[in-house]
């Protein structure tokens, strides 16, 4: 029983990394887009204002639960969840210290793109079950961003499984060199750019544009079901950031233990407040744009990158 | 019971439920579901017998692709205003048999095939794979993508046919 219980340890900090995370990038976002705005941001509670974030969240944890009585219940009720729990599992993989990934799978590139793609049916059901035009419209919206925006994504990680002969996380880090970086830069923008659109973030917030569709998809929501999707969102900020510093920066660098796990945190949060930096700078873009930055600009990126790889792989 | 025939059990459980659901949810988006869950059982049936990239595809394809699809479509159709219509068959007497005498028959032909336990699991990572498509396998692996791009040379020939 001890894998048992070592899933379930494993599941727990998970669950508190996430939650802290969240709680902090909440309150990273407001700093930063206060500061792009010429403002403060939250300052009153504790130290810069760090237990704003604590404060909210114990005030929609104490809020009403409300289910619209249109609303499919069952599947209104279970869809925060849908949404929440791949993106929880898609951590397990990300190597964090030198030879330790609490998943060591040798599918372990696949399982970080196929995992958080079941989110996207909570989102979908999410949107249904609400009975609501604004919802279902935010829904039909992220579910096509979504799987669009999958496929460079994934595009943009083959350059390490060409480059390191494996999908195993841990094989890749134990392969990485210094020079991967200037020679997968253009994959670096694929994934950059379209993992801000898969956690439906700004600029690509279509499904849930507040001045057009409300909320979108969690417009019905409130309480402690609305605080999950935005767990899942900042979750996926973070789980995209992390695995972005490990596989394009190197990750720990090959220092040993609580140093290199300092230095992913470090090269993470970096990334982490560039995409919130994105979402504050850039205006929200139409459909069309959308769609066309996917098909005809990114995945057509990302196989050029494949390209270069293929081609210079031999005189490695 | 050891922990792997709990594991097992799950699986079976919410495969076997997820087909009910599926079959006799009069409701679309359950039914939808009721599917989402049976192939995420599936998915943990090829992991639990080794065979993870197998595992991952379906996850990948089955949840992340054709179920997306298909409750993109089901969002697209119009609900009916007076609920959900009843189920009603002249054959369920018949209907029961037949899917009696055709489970007797994928056990029976299955019980020699499928593994008793994990360790006598089939083991199919990605190297395998690998080794089998790019090497004894490959005119099967080259014939199945000829197939594939006729079938959709075919679509494009049979949507396009009306245009000219």
């Amino acid at each position: 029983m001890s894998g048992l219980a070592w899933g379930a340890l494993y599941g727990l900090a998970a669950g508190l990394v996430i939650a802290v995370a969240a709680l902090i990038g909440v309150w990273g976002e407001r700093k930063v887009a206060g500061r792009i705005q010429m403002r403060i941001g939250p300052q009153e509670l504790g130290p810069f204002g760090l237990l704003q974030t604590l404060a909210d969240t114990l005030k929609l944890v104490l809020k009403e639960d409300i289910t619209p009585a249109a609303a499919d219940v069952r599947i209104f009720r279970i869809a925060p969840l849908i949404v929440f729990a791949p993106i929880a599992m898609s951590f397990v993989i990300i190597p964090y210290a030198s030879g330790f990934a609490p998943l060591d799978t040798s599918v372990g590139i696949l399982f970080f793109m196929a995992v958080p793609a079941i989110s996207v049916i909570g989102v979908l059901l999410a949107g249904w079950s609400s009975r609501n035009t604004y919802a279902t419209i935010g829904g039909l919206r992220a579910a096509a961003q979504m799987i669009s925006y999958e496929l460079p994504r994934t595009l943009s990680i083959l350059p390490f499984v060409l480059l390191a002969g494996s999908m195993r996380p841990l094989d890749i880090m134990d392969e990485w060199r210094w020079w991967w970086i200037p020679l997968t830069f253009i994959a670096f923008v694929v994934y950059f750019i379209s993992s801000i659109a898969e956690v439906n973030r700004g600029p690509f917030d279509l499904p849930e544009a507040e001045s057009e569709l409300v909320a979108g998809y969690f417009a019905d929501y409130s309480g402690i079901r609305w605080a999950i999707f935005m767990m899942a969102e900042y979750g996926g900020m973070v789980a995209a950031a992390l695995f972005g510093a490990v596989f394009w920066f190197g990750g720990y660098l090959h220092l040993p233990g609580a140093f290199g796990v300092i230095m992913l945190i470090a090269m993470a949060t970096l990334l982490a407040i560039g995409m919130i930096w994105v979402k504050w700078t850039f205006p929200r873009m139409r459909p069309d744009q959308l769609m066309g930055t996917a098909w005809k600009v990114l995945t057509p990126m990302a196989l050029v990158q494949l390209v270069i790889i293929g081609v210079v792989i031999p005189w490695l | 019971m050891s922990l792997e025939s709990v594991i097992f059990a799950v699986l079976g459980i919410v495969a076997v439920s997820g087909g009910i659901v599926t079959v006799f949810a009069r409701d679309v988006s359950r039914m939808a579901m009721g599917l989402g869950a049976f192939l995420v059982a599936v998915a943990g049936f090829f992991v639990y017998w080794g065979a993870t990239f197998l595992g991952i595809v379906q996850l990948f394809v089955y949840i992340g692709g054709v179920l997306v699809l298909m409750i993109f479509a089901i969002m697209l159709v119009h609900r009916s205003p007076d609920g959900s219509p009843t189920i009603e068959s002249r054959h369920d007497v018949a209907a029961i048999a037949v899917a009696g005498g055709l489970f007797f028959m994928v056990v029976t032909a299955l019980r020699g095939v499928v593994p008793d336990s994990v360790d006598q699991g089939i083991t199919s990572g990605p190297a395998e794979l690998n080794e089998a498509f790019l090497g004894p396998m490959l005119t099967h692996f080259e014939m199945g993508g000829v197939l594939l791009l006729a079938v959709l040379v075919a679509v494009v020939v049979i949507l396009g046919g009306d245009e000219r």
